[in-house]
Parts: C-alpha cells; sequence; structure tokens
C-alpha cells in the first residue's frame, strides 16, 4: 500500500498505551474537579456517602459526555477533512453545527405535531447544511472548490445562526437557556444526555472504520478513487451522513462546540501518519483525550465560574486554525 | 459614453435619495406604536401632540438616523476592501475587522465599565485597526493570495469571537447583559448619545473617503500602471484601509455587528452604476443606509411590539447573497 509508507511515525502499540495513559489523566483531572471543591481527587478512589453522590450522579455523566464528544467530533472532523480533502474542513466550519442548532430550534419553537425526537430535527438540519455546503462548493459535481467549500461552510454558518437567534427573539424563556446553549455547555449534564451520545458514537464510528479504505482512496485524487472502483460523488454522500450524525448529536446534547472537530485530526494525523485505518480509533482517542482535559480546564480556568467547555475548546482552537490558514500549503 | 454614464450616475442618485427619504419616514413611523406619516412630518416640523414627538424626537429619529450613518460606512467601507483585495467576497465582516472592534468594545465594558460612552468609538476603531493590522502583516510576511487573506480574516475574526465569547459566558450576567445585547447587531436602545458620538466622525471619514476615491480607480488598474502614473501605491493602500478600518469599527462600536451590509451595498451599487468608485462610492453608501434603515424598522414593525435585531435580518438576507456571489464569482474568488 501506497499509505503504509507515510503512516505511524510512533509505533502503534506504544501510541495506544500513550493515549489510553492520556484518557486516565483527563478522566482524574474531570472528575476531580467541579463545584463542590471539597470533593477532589482522594474521594475518587474511596467514595462515601455525599462525594458518592457527587462523583457517580454528577461529575460521572458529565465527564463521560465531554469524552463522548471529543470521540463524535473528532471522528466527524476526520470524516469531513477526508471527503473534502481539505485541511480546514470541520463541523463547524463547514456550517454544519450551526445548521443541526437550527434544525433544534425549530424542533424547539415549532408546534411539534408528529412528536418526533429533537435529535432528528438536529440531524436533519446538519445534514441539510452538510448537502447545501457541498452544493455550493461544487462537490456534488464530483470536484470540490476549497475556497468556495469554506466560503460557503461560513455562509450557511451565518445563515442558520441568524435563524436561531430569530427564533429566540420570539420567546424570552428560550432566550435565555439558548444564550448559554450556544457556546456549547455541558454543566447540567446527567446520564440520559449521555446515553443519547453514546447511541449515536457507536454506529458514527464502526461507519466511519467501515470506510475507512474508502476515505483512503479519496487521498489518492478523485480520479484515482473512482479508477479503483469507490465513487467520489457516494463517499462524499455517505460520509456528510456519517459526519451530520456525529455532529448533530453533539450540538443536540452540548450545543455547537467549534474547533474540537478541526484540531484534533489534525493532531491525529500529526502523529500517526494518513492512513485511515489508523487514524480512525487514534482520532477517536484523541479527541475523548483532549476534550477531557477541556472539561477539567472550563471548570478550573475562571473558578467558581465555569468557562462553557466550547468556549474552552475555541480558545485552543482558533489560534490553530488561524495558524493553519496562514501557513497551509494546500488551500487554495 | 461617458456623457451616457454621468447622466445615469445622476439618475440613480437621485432616484436613491428619494429612496431613502421614503425609507427614512416610513422607519420613523414603524414599531410598537405605529405613528401615520403625516404625523410625523407635522412632528418633525413640531406641528402635533407630546406623545407623538417624544417617541419620535427621543426614539425612532435618533435611531434611523444612526442607522442611516452607520448602514452608509459600513457600505463604504465595504466597497474600499474589497477593491483593495481585488475580491468581491471581502468585506468588513469577512476580513476580521468587526469582530476585532467588538472585543475591543467588550473589553472596555467588562474592565471599564464606568467608562464614558464618548470613548466607545475609540476602544472600537483600536480593535478594529489592531485585527486589521495583524491580517495585512500576514499579507506582507508570507506575500499570500488575496484568496487565501480572506481566509486569514476569517480566521482571525474566528479567535476574536472565541474570546468575545469566553468573556460573554464567564462574566456575570449582570455585566453582560448589556454587552450582550450591543452585541448582536441592534440599534434597539440607541439614541441621541450614541449618535453624537459616532456622526462627526463618520461623516468626516466618509468624505475624506469621497474624495480619495479617484485613487481606487487607479489603484484597480494593478500596481504597476498606478506606480507609472505617478502613485505611492503601497502608501496609498495603507490610507484607504485605515479608512476603510476606522468606519467599519466606529459604526460597530455604537450598533454591534450588522452582518453582510458591507458586502452586499457595494455589489448592488455596481449592479446599477458599474465600476468607476466616483461613482460607485456615493451610490454604495446611499444603498447601505437604506438596508440598514429597513432592516431597522422592519426588524420592528415585523413581530411589534417584539424587536428582532437588525443584524439578524441583514445576516438572513446577506448569507444567501453571500452564496450567490460565491456562486456566480467562482474565477475571480480564487484570485
Amino acid at each position: 500500500m501506497a499509505l503504509r509508507g507515510q503512516s505511524s511515525s510512533v509505533p502503534l502499540k506504544i501510541s495506544i498505551v500513550c493515549l489510553t495513559l492520556a484518557i486516565s489523566c483527563g478522566t482524574l483531572f474531570s472528575l476531580a474537579t467541579g463545584g463542590r471543591t471539597d470533593v477532589g481527587l482522594a474521594d475518587i478512589f474511596r467514595p462515601e456517602g455525599m462525594a458518592r453522590t457527587v462523583l457517580f450522579d454528577i461529575r460521572m455523566p458529565r465527564t463521560c459526555a465531554a469524552a463522548l464528544l471529543g470521540v463524535n467530533l473528532g471522528m466527524a472532523g476526520l470524516v469531513l477533512q477526508a471527503i473534502t480533502r481539505n485541511p480546514l474542513a470541520s463541523p463547524a466550519i463547514l456550517g454544519i453545527n450551526q445548521g443541526a442548532a437550527l434544525g433544534l430550534a425549530l424542533g424547539v419553537v415549532l408546534p411539534n405535531t408528529i412528536d418526533l425526537p429533537l435529535d432528528l430535527y438536529a440531524l436533519t438540519g446538519a445534514l441539510t447544511a452538510g448537502v447545501v455546503t457541498f452544493a455550493i462548493s461544487g462537490g456534488f459535481g464530483g470536484k470540490i472548490d476549497s475556497l468556495r467549500l469554506v466560503l460557503g461552510g461560513v455562509a450557511v454558518g451565518a445563515f442558520s445562526y441568524a435563524m436561531v437567534r430569530f427564533t429566540y427573539t420570539l420567546d424570552d424563556d428560550i432566550a435565555r437557556s439558548v444564550i448559554r446553549w450556544t457556546v456549547g455547555d455541558i454543566t447540567d449534564i446527567r446520564w440520559s444526555e449521555t446515553k443519547r451520545l453514546a447511541v449515536w458514537a457507536v454506529p458514527g464510528f464502526l461507519a466511519s472504520l467501515v470506510m475507512a479504505q474508502r476515505f483512503n482512496l479519496m487521498a489518492l485524487g478523485q480520479a484515482s478513487a473512482r479508477g479503483l472502483g469507490a465513487d467520489p460523488r457516494i463517499t462524499l454522500l455517505l460520509g456528510t451522513i456519517v459526519a451530520a450524525a456525529l455532529a448533530g448529536a453533539s450540538v443536540t446534547v452540548a450545543g455547537p462546540i467549534a474547533f474540537a472537530g478541526l484540531i484534533v485530526p489534525h493532531l491525529a494525523k500529526f502523529l500517526f501518519g494518513g492512513d485511515h485505518r489508523v487514524l480512525t480509533p487514534t482520532t477517536a482517542l484523541l479527541g475523548a483525550a483532549l476534550m477531557l482535559f477541556a472539561d477539567g480546564l472550563s471548570k478550573t480556568l475562571t473558578a467558581p465560574i465555569e468557562a462553557p467547555i466550547g468556549v474552552v475548546a475555541a480558545l485552543m482552537g482558533a489560534p490553530w486554525f488561524l495558524w493553519h490558514t496562514i501557513f497551509a500549503r494546500d488551500v487554495s | 459614453m461617458r456623457h451616457a454614464s454621468s447622466t445615469r450616475l445622476i439618475w440613480t442618485l437621485l432616484g436613491l435619495t428619494f429612496a431613502a427619504i421614503a425609507v427614512f419616514l416610513w422607519s420613523l413611523s414603524a414599531g410598537a406604536v405605529h405613528i401615520p406619516i403625516a404625523t410625523i412630518i407635522n412632528t418633525l416640523f413640531d406641528l402635533d401632540g407630546p406623545k407623538q414627538s417624544f417617541i419620535i424626537n427621543k426614539s425612532r429619529l435618533p435611531r434611523s438616523l444612526l442607522a442611516f450613518c452607520t448602514g452608509g460606512s459600513l457600505a463604504l467601507s465595504g466597497a474600499i476592501v474589497q477593491a483593495l483585495l481585488r475580491n468581491p467576497l471581502a468585506s468588513p465582516k469577512i476580513i476580521g475587522i468587526n469582530s476585532g472592534a467588538a472585543l475591543g468594545v467588550l473589553l472596555t465594558f467588562i474592565l471599564a465599565p464606568t467608562l464614558n460612552l464618548n470613548w466607545l468609538p475609540v476602544v472600537a476603531a483600536c480593535g478594529g485597526i489592531l485585527a486589521a493590522a495583524a491580517i495585512f502583516t500576514v499579507a506582507e510576511i508570507a506575500t499570500v493570495s488575496p484568496a487565501r487573506l480572506a481566509l486569514v480574516g476569517i480566521a482571525i475574526g474566528m479567535t476574536c469571537d472565541a474570546a468575545v465569547d469566553f468573556i460573554l459566558a464567564t462574566s456575570e450576567l449582570y455585566e453582560v447583559s448589556a454587552p450582550l445585547v450591543w452585541m448582536t447587531g441592534s440599534l434597539w436602545n440607541r439614541g441621541w448619545a450614541h449618535l453624537n458620538a459616532v456622526w462627526p466622525l463618520l461623516v468626516g471619514l466618509s468624505a475624506i473617503t469621497l474624495l480619495y476615491s479617484y485613487r481606487l480607480d487607479l489603484i484597480r488598474l494593478g500596481t504597476a500602471q498606478a506606480t507609472s502614473l505617478g502613485l505611492n501605491v503601497r502608501r496609498e493602500r495603507l490610507v484607504l484601509l485605515a479608512l476603510a478600518t476606522l468606519l467599519a469599527a466606529l459604526s460597530v462600536s455604537v450598533v454591534g455587528v450588522l452582518g453582510f451590509v458591507g458586502l452586499m451595498a457595494p455589489h448592488i451599487a455596481r449592479q446599477m452604476v458599474g465600476g468607476t468608485h466616483r461613482g460607485l462610492l456615493p451610490v454604495a453608501m446611499l444603498v447601505g443606509a437604506i438596508l440598514v434603515v429597513v432592516a431597522d424598522a422592519a426588524g420592528r414593525a415585523l413581530f411589534a411590539p417584539l424587536e428582532v435585531s437588525a443584524g439578524i435580518l441583514t445576516a438572513m438576507f446577506g448569507a444567501p447573497f453571500f452564496v450567490f456571489l460565491l456562486l456566480s464569482n467562482t474565477s475571480e474568488a480564487r484570485g
């Protein structure tokens, strides 16, 4: 395989061990911090009484949710970057997050006659935004224009976001919760929300793993991919569905978290090369580790007020995006 | 040929001026309390009862004037930026000036809440200039293409936005409620104080820009030709960029981020009178002013007594317009 050569600058076993270690540290960090400063590291190993309730009912679901968000968004970003062959692609930049937010806002505001679950609204919104962005960039004609992709995504995102704000100017009660939600917040997460994330994370992960070889072929170029039997347009469509599902689920639970979907795949590619069969699991692990640390930071950075996890992720990711737009060779 | 285009320009300007006056009067009448146009005309010339004159003089008149000034300034700024970058997709928002100004103003809201309103434009201008300076430093150092420059601007804007979100999300609610309202690109609750803080600057800068406009046409010929015509292109670009930045940043300082006005107005103007900047700039200004006055008035009238921010309306119509430009201008956009 052509890709073998450039993969794995670090032996896979060692990197898996390192990632597991990072996740463990992140989990401890995220569990040990929180509003009650008297529940700390020591209580994790011998939970008793009140500390037990705090850990299992309040912090644990949130920690799991942070990890799952990292998995979902990292995978969504990886898939998007693969199918667009554009290193700047991510759910937030292509407008998919904002589309999901719009779907969700519509689901909350519109009279719900058929009683559909909110996840479905978000998913539909995400998918619509993704398809519109790709259509603008010329993706379904078989050739994606990189610049049009990013600029089209920005426009789709701006439009969706304006519509979201429009829906909440009409209703004060929604406005209050939505303002905090739009920056990406997991403060009030309980087990039921965590389960909703997991339900989407598992099939999303499996689908990406199954399609890993298709994504590898995309990297060879549209023509080569077609020649090797993988029509790039089908890969694009399947990838959009997977990414929209992953991003949409994250948005329903935690709001549109920007940039996690951008930096995690980059970091993974930097560490483990370009083979998607390796990248898919490592990106998932790396995303989990990163978001666990972001969650810990969000609780400690500005204590006692919490900085929402989405804001922490944006503060880490935006400078990265800036650096990349300046120095990456292959964006335009 | 030249004569014909001049006549057309004059008629366009006349038509737009009438449109602007009509829209302006409508915007005074629209809102939670509907006031008939006849009453407004009476009130403006001191002929009618106290309730109407209070609403018109204290609330709607300064607001509409402010919409008029900021719309014109944003449009002018957008026209300059598009000419300088030779990129039809550029606008103050896209290249990050708006976000920089927003960050500057928000920081002062938090760090110095007691600061006089008159300082707001200064702070916003500093923020906007810093963002613009960052973008053009990158352009100088890395010698990037115009297309890449738009990306860098988006990235700088996003970085500023991340900082804005951080401040908004981590402050106490009562501290940020004022900036939050301000951030959404709305003219709600703007009065004479806001107008007085910016109008002399905006009008002055606009006048300077209009006088300068012939140089934009020279620059548009290309660097080599402009230089051979005796123009110090580098210096001219800097001056024009500073003007564009100041115009956009000052507008942001009083009305927040009104997306896409700076993008749409110059394009609509170009459809009307073509590309010469001598005619384009005043037409673009009027178009921008009309857009913002309409957005503001429509926001008040649509769901009265609720208000929809003008910024929401401009983004709702501006984003599809941007996509339309993107699709029709691909070859130019690639730069």
